[in-house]
């Protein structure tokens, strides 16, 4: 350094020095947090972009990625079934789940507890799992709704495949309609009987009201719901990689997946996942002008009354339909997984000889991978629920007290994960993290991470919610008395906020266990999880273990979730009990 | 009435983890027996090995079940040494060893492929690191010497021929040869793996294009088999009656389930069964070198080729002989092509696979 530079400098080191003494010690973790976040999320997102504009080699820019990613019929191809899906899908889980919670919502329909239950049933079961139940139950020869039809007509052939489009949009939907019925039924509670009341006085009747009234008043949040189901279906890679193949056709999730067989061409990945990023965006934004247009002022969650409409005969009609939807959804699936668990051979049926528990002992003892596999999902579960609810808790503090400038890019920031598939994170992730200099690859740290980025915005917005509903009057009486920042969030946020983040810690945990699109390149062989061992035992197609190791997770999760719910006294949708 | 709901809860779980424990238990206690090393070498290796505790072996020569048993046995044979097995098909263990490479981060200790073509490609970049085992000397002489270098040397072998469900079709009804999948009688009725996946299928369908051309698999694809992934998946699809006839059995996998009482019969066609020879290798960069090395010897052990046999695969040792009425490699007639022909094939047929088959 010149001396005159150095005479220039010093003033200015010394007035920063002065300046940081002034800082709290609280700021330091605040700006850390921030770093986590960038680290998280913009660093993979950027990386992503990055590399699909690189030579992989010399790292000069290029459009040579773009160019092979679609220069290939099949690729394109690939592109518009996974658009088919998409959209096959959210219609589905539309006629699923508008119905029912229009009448769970809005009518005297019997039985709305049971039909909850199944809704929430839907919610945890992984699509694959439904998948690997809907290939029993429909496979095109030896399903058993085919085996059922061939013996009753005396056919010569089923009458449904699931490896086919028509299956792989059934299978989806029935695991994404639960988020159509929480979307549109929560809109609909807030929605008071006052219009429908005018709409009878004015002669129309209940089914009129119901779709010229009701339902549009509602349509923002159905669309909303619609919007994630599709987003959910072109983002899935379990399900059509069970389906698609067999049913000899490719969507963008496994069109990916071919990218990194050998040689592993990230780059090419990276560009061909990045309609699926400018898709998820672009409809996100739709979906945030939709909701946030204020044309629907009735629902405004204040005053009126809401009374329930009384269907006469039409509540069995409309209870037959719950129960045809939970059938499809739940019922059906879970009955031939129980039986092919605890089955020698799956398909030679429900007999008393053909029960065992072969496959959970091969699972847990002669397996050698099994019972780490088991562990590490349930580690890496909670791990994500901890670390995930503890960032964003930090970061919706920040914003809620406006401890920093620009709160509302940590916000986007939190969100952004939601935008992305799964599977595009994982890419990121492994583009930025797998190789040295951080050297992550193999590690349960890269998995913990990518999980917490993925289901950052779920604890986001449950923490971000719990914080506004406290007013900062209680910590600034700690701050007064002398307590610091730390202080007055460890005696007085936590205590109040206890219950809201052990929902956060249930709605993050239950995902993170099932998760498959965000490990599948990331897991090492003592890194794996449940889900990644389904997806390397489901080569073989051998359903018997597959379903044992998937009865496993089932349990374990459902049990830890209602042990937590039980604890905190509500139910999935957070609604308190009763 | 809770306080007693709950305490009986509570002893239901403890008591229940305590079985579990008692399970666990047991089973460790059954392992815990003396080393069966063999000779001077072996127990120095097992000693050194032993102090890295463990190893990774990716596999994709036989099903999870036999893996798994092979895997079993040797931390039987050799107390202390944890063997990790994930078995997965040929393609995708690649994959994920291509993973691990580019990120440069080795986890696999002992990669076991079916598809040649691999360990030409990784002694090329450098990527194995070499070891002759002393067992590698006592095998079969068919076995000895795929590489002279000794990089990767092999450790299983295995039958490709076809398949049928015997409750579905007639002994005379199935097909003979090879070219009688191609008779429009079976359309919706074959079952088959993906070379994209397994390496059996990859070097079967080298085979195949070499002795049919790839009109073959034209004509084939116009029959809609049902593609699946591994070519253990077809014999779960004759199982379960999904379809009748798979046009890639592995003898050792489709034996196993039809001794286990299921309805499966193979079919060695006369123009040659395919022969799959599969070698296994050493990363470069392993970090357990030690039990790495000891599991190639293992690899190449009589208790080895018994667990083989066992699994109705071959046997790589000439002490070890198949058990009477089991099909081996010497019965019938065989093809496979060569290394090079493998080496430069597999990826080709993949190529065209996904423009005939879509997938």
């Amino acid at each position: 350094m010149t001396p005159v530079a150095d005479v220039l400098a010093q003033p200015a080191a010394r007035s920063l020095v002065r300046r940081l003494r002034f800082i709290e010690p609280s700021m330091i973790l605040w700006l850390a947090m921030i770093a986590v976040l960038v680290f998280l999320i913009a660093s993979p997102l950027v990386r992503l972009v990055v590399s699909s504009l690189q030579e992989p080699e010399t790292g000069r820019l290029t459009l040579d990625n773009y160019r092979q990613a679609y220069g290939s019929l099949r690729h394109l191809q690939a592109l518009l079934n996974s658009l088919e899906l998409g959209v096959g899908v959210a219609l589905l889980a539309g006629l699923f789940g508008v119905p029912i919670a229009w009448a769970v919502s809005r009518t005297d329909m019997p039985a709305k507890g049971l039909v909850r239950l199944m809704v929430l049933g839907a919610f945890i079961t992984p699509p694959y799992l439904a998948a690997v139940g809907w290939i029993l139950l429909a496979g095109p020869n030896a399903g058993w709704i085919n085996k059922l039809w061939i013996a009753a007509t005396g056919a010569s052939q089923g009458i449904v495949n699931i490896y086919s489009m028509p299956g792989l949009i059934l299978v989806v939907a029935i695991t994404s309609f639960p988020y159509v019925f929480v979307f549109t039924n929560a809109a609909l509670d807030l929605v008071s009987s006052e219009m429908e009341d005018a709409a009878h006085i004015l002669g129309a009747g209940k089914w009129r009201t119901m779709f010229r009234v009701t339902l549009p008043l509602v349509l923002p949040a159905i669309l909303g719901g619609l919007i994630i189901s599709f987003l959910e279906a072109i983002a899935l890679f379990g399900a059509p990689a069970l389906i698609a193949l067999p049913g000899r056709f490719q969507v963008v999730a496994t069109q990916l997946w071919q990218f990194f067989e050998f040689p592993v061409r990230v780059e090419i990945a990276a560009a061909y996942a990045m309609p699926l990023l400018l898709i998820t965006v672009a409809l996100f934004w739709l979906q945030n002008r939709l909701l946030g247009r204020k044309g629907y002022a009735s629902v405004g969650g204040k005053g009126g009354e809401r009374r329930l409409i009384a269907l006469g005969p039409w509540r069995w009609v409309m209870l037959g339909y719950a129960g045809f939807v939970c059938l499809l959804a739940v019922v059906l699936p879970m009955t031939v997984l129980l039986q092919a668990a605890f089955a020698k051979a799956w398909g030679r049926g429900f007999s008393l000889d053909n029960l065992t528990l072969r496959n959970f002992r091969y699972l847990l003892f002669e397996q050698t991978q099994a019972q780490q596999t088991i562990v590490n999902t349930f580690v890496y579960g909670g791990a994500t629920a901890f670390a995930a609810i503890a960032l964003a808790l930090a970061i919706a503090y920040v914003v809620s007290r406006r401890l920093v400038p620009w709160t509302n890019v940590l916000t986007f920031l939190c969100m952004a994960p939601f935008v992305i598939p799964g599977i595009v994170l994982a890419i990121g992730f492994y583009a930025a993290y797998a190789p040295p200099p951080l050297a992550l690859y193999g590690t349960g740290t890269i998995v913990v991470l990518a999980f917490v980025t993925r289901f950052l915005p779920i604890a986001y917005t449950s923490s971000a919610a719990g914080m506004r509903s406290i007013s900062p009057e209680m910590e600034e009486a700690v701050r007064i008395l002398g307590g610091g920042r730390l202080l007055a969030i460890r005696k007085v946020l936590a205590p109040l906020l206890k219950k809201n983040l052990a929902g956060a810690w249930i709605l993050v945990f239950i995902p993170a266990t099932r998760e498959l699109s965000s490990a599948i390149f990331l897991v090492g062989p003592q890194t794996r999880v449940i889900s990644v061992m389904l997806f390397d035992l489901s080569e073989e197609g051998n359903f018997e273990v597959l379903s044992a190791l998937g009865v496993i997770l089932l349990v374990v999760t459902v049990a830890i979730a209602a042990v937590g719910f039980r604890v905190i006294g509500r139910d999935f949708m957070l609604r308190r009990s009763a | 009435m809770r306080d007693v709901l709950n305490t009986s809860r509570r002893t239901v779980l403890k008591g229940g983890g305590a079985l579990v424990a008692m399970g666990l238990g047991l089973h460790r206690a059954a392992r815990a027996q003396e080393p069966r090393t063999t000779s001077a070498h072996q127990k120095q290796l097992y000693e050194a090995a032993k102090k890295e505790g463990e190893l990774t072996w990716y596999t994709a020569h036989s099903d999870d079940v036999t893996a798994q048993a092979l895997g079993r046995d040797f931390e039987a044979a050799f107390p202390g040494i944890k063997a990790n097995v994930v078995r997965t098909t040929a393609q995708v263990a690649f994959q994920r060893v291509s993973q691990e490479i580019k990120a440069g981060a080795m986890q696999v200790d002992v990669l076991s492929s079916t598809d040649i073509g691999h360990y030409v490609y990784l002694k090329d970049k450098k990527l194995l690191e070499p070891y002759v085992p002393e067992n590698a000397s006592k095998v079969l002489d068919i076995y000895k010497g795929y590489d002279p270098d000794g990089y990767y040397h092999v450790t299983s072998a295995g039958l490709i021929g076809m398949g049928y469900n015997t409750e579905k079709l007639k002994a005379e009804e199935a097909p003979r040869n090879w070219t009688d999948l191609l008779d429009p009688k079976w359309k919706d009725k074959i079952a088959i793996g993906h070379p994209g996946f397994s390496g059996y299928v990859g070097t079967w369908a080298v085979t195949l294009r070499k002795l049919y051309g790839w009109e073959f698999f034209e004509k084939l694809a116009k029959n809609n088999p049902q593609v699946g992934r591994s070519i253990n998946d077809t014999v779960t699809m004759l199982n379960a009656g999904e379809r009748i006839v798979a046009a890639t059995a592995p003898n050792g996998t489709l034996s196993q389930s039809a001794q286990k009482g299921n309805p499966l019969k193979m079919i060695f066609p006369p123009d040659g069964a395919v022969l799959i020879i599969a070698p296994s290798g050493i990363m470069k960069g392993t970090k357990h070198p030690n039990a790495a090395r000891l599991f190639m010897e293992y690899l190449l052990t009589p208790e080895a080729s018994k667990i083989w046999i066992g699994h109705f695969n071959e046997s790589m040792r000439p002490e070890v002989a198949p058990p009477p009425g089991v099909t081996s490699a010497k019965d019938v007639k065989t093809i496979r092509p060569s290394v090079e022909e493998i080496a430069t094939g597999i990826p080709e047929v993949i190529k065209q696979w996904r423009e005939t088959f879509g997938v």
